[in-house]
């Protein structure tokens, strides 16, 4: 197997779960019905992202991305994008809180630079200054 | 920015494996579209977040991915595979 340059940096968790806060940052292309949808007829595919708020009714998120089958994720959202799920975790205390913010992306993309190196870091930055994270899930689709 | 620890669900973890994720879980045979399971099975839903964010505090291995099976998922899927480029 290849494996790329372009590692992920190890950062460590030094907390506990049950104290901790948590992100959901897809690249499952959901975003919420009143948020522009991605933009699909682009065939290098779309560079953009959408901030998902924690309060928002799981109800009103939906999925553009034309990569996999999402007739699932079209009836419960939680198989791609599980905020009701944290919300149960943080009911049982398994994890502390959940964090101010979220993040839809559609990853598919031609563009591999500029996702790496721009829309990778501005979702990595945006979740690092404004989420209050302690710990970020990611999901694909 | 210091970083933030992340751990990935992925259900194509020949494709993830390459970015050496730091931490991995593969719940296996699910397909894709299905991270976290099925529509509406909440409780398989809460297991695999939980074993997910589990590994958060277990002793990891970055570029390792941890499969585990969740029976009741039902029907097993093959993962996507990486493309071989040509010789």
């Amino acid at each position: 197997m290849t494996i790329s340059r372009k590692c992920v940096p190890f950062t460590p968790f030094e907390r506990e779960l049950s104290k901790s806060t948590i992100a959901i940052v897809t690249a499952g292309g959901v975003h919420l019905k009143d948020q522009e949808p991605f933009n699909i007829a682009d065939e290098l595919g779309d560079l953009t992202y959408r901030e998902i708020l924690p309060d928002v009714d799981s109800s009103q998120l939906m999925v553009t991305h034309h990569h996999y089958d999402h007739t699932d994720a079209d009836q419960d959202i939680n198989v791609v994008f599980p905020i009701d799920v944290l919300r149960d975790l943080e009911v049982e205390g398994f994890i502390g809180g959940i964090a101010n913010k979220h993040i839809g992306y559609m990853g598919y993309t031609m563009q591999l630079k500029a996702m790496y190196e721009g829309t990778a870091r501005e979702i990595a930055n945006d979740i690092d200054k404004t989420s209050r994270a302690d710990a970020v899930v990611l999901t694909g689709g | 920015m210091k970083g933030i620890p992340t751990v990935l669900i992925t259900v194509s973890p020949e494709v993830s494996a390459q970015m050496r994720p730091p931490r991995a879980l593969y719940p296996k045979g699910f397909k894709v579209g299905n991270s976290l399971g099925l529509p509406g099975m909440r409780e398989l839903q809460k297991q695999v977040l939980r074993d997910a964010l589990g590994l958060l505090t277990d002793d990891t291995r970055p570029g390792s991915i941890k499969t585990i099976e969740y029976p009741e998922y039902g029907e097993q899927y093959e993962p996507p595979r990486v493309r071989k480029s040509a010789a």
